[in-house]
């Protein structure tokens, strides 16, 4: 399913591109500019639009960048030595805290991971919670994004605003759902290893089910608020484009290599639990600007609405842990080995690669977020754009700081 | 011209939304929203069918606790006055819920239902003490509306009832307070 | 014409019509809350009076409190004259607008050039600002402010001569006059008046700063442009100018395309306020649900679009006035 549009017009970009002398990430500022007549700009950690803490040292000719340098680990908490310190069971809601918009796909991810050393598998009624939980969770992370996208573009007193607040509203009720389900709105930690913490309760399909019809209707909103809207055309046509080979090169997977028109997703690629029976319609777009992101992203939130219907019609009865429930903190203790697991989280793959040493805490536990590849393609996007640009750009490659810095 | 007419197409939509019933719910000292049976903030300690502490030491929450904020002092083991029996007893019971993640895993390991959360919405302190629990606070707790879960009721949820044979957990119980006891 | 004197006449006039300008902003500011909030399903203020409606006195009585700081660095002097200088040219702007026959503060020949070019001055105290924060934010913006008020200046002067070519006059007053039958400017003659009106309009929003062209403080790029140093009071004077140069943009509008004071039943300064409050509603419609554009985008938009259009519309309104 392709969206977007195949060609793209005379980009703006291309012209102040022209104007960046050497589009070079690695650029040597002190032999290009010796006289120190750059604007050095340290767009946060405290800034409005870098999403959390990230900080980009900024070396503008007037407003055009020359050079980026982000500057990463304002929001480093050392989760992955954590791993090392906590037992499987009690991991979980420490990885939640990583992507912390999309808290269902870490525990999703981590929990595979620890399966994969375990090698169970968790019984069909968790496929079902699990599966249904990561799409739900697919569709508030990209709301999110919409808004806070929006918050870019618009500032934050004005248009961008009022889309912020209305994919915000839209969100809410699907974590209205989720604290239904599992009695937390961000943090649930409802997997654990071999299954799922918290059943389905009485009347939640009902809820699920009306929540998503209300947002499908909605979505249409958004996009007659940006879409067809000229400014939101100006402002990411051709801006920000990113080159397939270097978005492989880079390790970039996600919404933003399918923008770029590489057909990847891991879920129809690699499936993993109820994915290997589910047709998944992977949506891409070959132009790789901004506005191609956002259709994706977009088409993204209506498969996932698709699914999570189409997987409300048939949870099955039946236990949704393989494992016992946990009692005692070491109660998990796989054989000496070596796991990866990958999930299609709504950033792209987000992996969990661990080595077990037969005790009851990973030996190593390393997670493969998607956010920081992502972000590794600020510096080869923002010199030569204009830094409102960067911004948009930014915004568009939905960096979580949380996930970036771990 | 276009990007006029499509400005319109938005200006549409935002006049649309004026009149939307409100989302947001007021305050939360003009009134509360629903919040559903697993909500989970707080917590409290509960009294046993008996009138007894529910709590019997057994430390399994300190262990369990990922961000290790728990903290148990057995009393040992004892009668109970009401019901004549020998159990195990809590002396001290301390939670910092300055460092809490709210992850439900001590109230899913506690074998006597003691710990529970609240479903009611956080009522912000003025101080770090004020979100330190004693024992006294935990127990006070109590009379505050409980959330859904216990450790029975999670347990079960993940478990279905099955025939005789996962006794396991139910065996492990009664291990937990000697071990308490004697550490 | 109160008591003949001119001197007393426009400073009673003057009085009251920078009392209601202030008025006007700071209720505009609950208006604007409570609308943005209704747009985006929230009640917007409701603590402080019945509905908010105290909120503005809250508002100001916060900024009061504000620490004030002076940035290290700064052009301390530059630094505090800019915030008052703002407000005191953007109230100086309204004191050609007449809001009834008679009902103005200087009643000059060349009243819509004395406005236009008083509020045109507003660049003046923004780069000021800018220049004296020692931030490189608000430098950027002061030079955004500074590059794109030269692109949207033409197009505003061209648009707003059209009314003065369909009227004869400079003066405001002569301008609503030769509206009068409703034969307003945004309408009649139909093709360059109501083009003119549009145009206008949009540069108004540029000139005041305003979504979609609030370059100059972009605060998701510039994270509060110029204002980004200031704290307190001379933060909420920036603010005062800005609201209260949307509000003498719409009244300009009125006055120059939409007939003034001219209206149903009784014709008086209500219609006119009316009608003002009507354009300056739209133009908060219009900042909560528009985008921003990019500097350069804007600036070609006025250069490529608006100033050819300007133009041609002058050029139309010309011919009309030449063959009627």
């Amino acid at each position: 399913m392709a969206v977007g549009h195949g060609h793209l017009p005379e980009p703006v970009a291309a012209l102040i591109r022209a104007r960046a002398a050497v589009p070079n990430p690695h650029l040597d500022v002190e032999s290009y500019d010796p006289e120190g007549d750059l604007l050095v700009l340290n767009l946060g950690p405290q800034h409005p639009s870098t999403h959390g803490v990230l900080r980009v040292k900024l070396y503008l000719d007037g407003e055009v960048c020359i050079k980026a340098v982000p500057y990463l680990g304002y929001l480093h908490r050392g989760v992955e030595k954590l791993c090392e310190k906590l037992t499987y069971v009690q991991i979980t809601p420490i990885v939640d805290k990583n992507d912390y918009v999309a808290a269902f796909s870490n525990e999703l991810a981590i929990n595979m991971g620890f399966e994969t050393l375990l090698g169970v598998e968790p019984p069909p009624r968790a496929q079902h919670i699990r599966a249904l939980g990561a799409e739900m969770q697919r569709v508030a992370s990209h709301l999110l994004w919409i808004g806070t996208f929006g918050l870019d573009m618009g500032g934050a007193l004005g248009g961008g605003a009022t889309l912020f607040m209305h994919t915000f509203r839209e969100r809410e009720s699907i974590l209205d759902c989720f604290e239904v389900l599992t009695g937390s709105r961000f943090h649930y930690n409802t997997l654990q290893v071999g299954g799922c913490r918290h059943d389905i309760p009485a009347g939640w399909e009902t809820l699920v089910r009306q929540t998503f019809a209300t947002i499908s209707a909605r979505i249409e909103e958004y996009e007659s608020f940006v879409r067809t809207n000229a400014i939101f055309l100006a402002r990411t046509r051709g801006v920000g484009v990113v080159d397939a080979e270097l978005a492989l090169s880079l390790g970039v997977s996600g919404p933003v290599l399918r923008a770029s028109g590489v057909d990847y997703d891991l879920r129809r690629d690699r499936p993993y639990g109820l994915y290997r029976e589910l047709k998944v319609n992977v949506a891409t777009a070959s132009a790789g600007d901004c506005q191609a992101r956002f259709e994706v992203r977009l088409a993204e939130m209506r498969e996932s609405i698709r699914l999570v219907n189409l997987l409300l019609d048939g949870v099955p009865e039946g236990p949704i842990n393989v494992l016992k429930a946990v009692k005692l903190p070491g109660t998990v203790k796989p054989k000496p080995g070596i796991g990866y697991a990958a999930i299609e989280s709504p950033r792209g793959e987000l992996g969990t690669w661990v080595v077990a040493d037969g005790s009851d805490k990973p030996y190593r536990c390393k997670i493969r977020g998607p956010s920081l590849h992502a972000l590794s393609l600020l510096p080869y996007l923002a010199p030569g754009q204009n830094l409102s640009d960067i911004i948009v750009t930014l915004g568009s490659l939905d960096p979580i700081m949380g996930e970036v810095d771990r | 011209m276009m990007g006029l007419l499509a400005a319109f197409a938005a200006l549409w939509v935002s006049a649309k939304n004026l009149f939307r019933p409100m989302t947001t719910t007021p305050l939360p000292w003009k009134g509360r929203r629903d919040l559903p049976e697993r909500y989970r903030t707080s917590f409290a300690l509960v009294h046993d069918e008996h009138g007894d502490e529910a709590c019997i030491g057994c430390k399994m929450c300190e262990k369990i606790c990922p961000s290790q904020i728990i903290t148990v002092v057995p009393g040992g083991r004892a009668n109970s006055e009401k019901t004549g029996k020998p159990r195990g007893w809590c002396k001290d019971f301390t939670l910092d819920l300055n460092a809490c993640i709210h992850c439900e895993l001590c109230i899913q390991v506690c074998p006597a239902d003691a710990i529970v959360m609240l479903r009611e919405q956080d009522t912000p302190g003025f101080s770090r003490e004020d979100l330190f629990l004693s024992m006294e606070k935990l127990y006070a707790n109590e009379k505050k509306a409980p959330s859904w879960g216990t450790g029975a009721r999670l347990i079960g949820m993940q478990e279905p009832p099955k025939p005789p044979k996962p006794e396991a957990p139910q065996a492990e119980a009664p291990k937990a307070p000697a071990e308490g006891a004697t550490s | 014409m109160i008591l003949g004197n001119p001197w007393v006449h426009g400073g009673v006039v003057g009085f009251v019509v920078v009392n209601f300008l202030m008025v006007t902003f700071a209720w505009s500011v609950w208006f604007e809350r409570k609308f943005a909030g209704r747009m985006q399903n929230r009640p917007g203020p409701t603590e402080v009076g019945p509905f908010g409606l105290l909120q503005p006195i809250a508002d100001l009585l916060k900024l009061l409190q504000k620490q004030d700081i002076v940035p290290d660095g700064a052009d301390r002097a530059l630094f505090n004259l800019a915030p008052p200088i703002g407000a005191i040219l953007i109230l100086a702007s309204a004191a050609a607008l007449p809001f009834g026959p008679g009902l103005v503060a200087a009643d000059l020949d060349v009243g819509v050039l004395f406005a236009l070019s008083i509020t045109s001055l507003m660049v003046i105290p923004v780069w000021m600002a800018g220049w004296a924060s020692n931030n490189k934010y608000a430098l950027l913006g002061a030079m955004r402010a500074a590059a794109q008020a030269v692109s949207f200046e033409v197009p505003l002067l061209l648009s707003a001569m059209v009314p003065i070519v369909l009227a004869g006059s400079f003066s405001i007053a002569d301008i609503v006059a030769a509206q009068s039958g409703y034969a307003w400017f945004a309408l009649w003659p139909p093709g360059p008046g109501l083009v003119a009106f549009v145009l206008f309009f949009l540069t108004s929003l540029a000139e005041a700063n305003r979504i979609p062209f609030d370059i100059p403080e972009a605060e998701s790029e510039l994270v509060a442009g110029v204002t980004t140093e200031y704290t307190g009071m001379k933060f909420g004077l920036f603010y005062l100018a800005e609201y209260v140069h949307t509000l003498v943009a719409s009244l300009l509008a009125t006055v120059l395309f939409l007939g003034g004071w001219e209206g149903p039943f009784v014709d008086g300064p209500h219609w006119m306020i009316a009608k003002a409050l009507g354009l300056y509603a739209f133009i908060f419609w219009v900042r909560w649900t528009l985008l921003r554009y990019r500097a350069d985008q804007f600036m070609a938009l006025c250069w490529k679009v608006l100033v050819p259009t300007s133009l041609a519309t002058l050029v139309a309104a010309a011919l009309w006035k030449h063959l009627s």
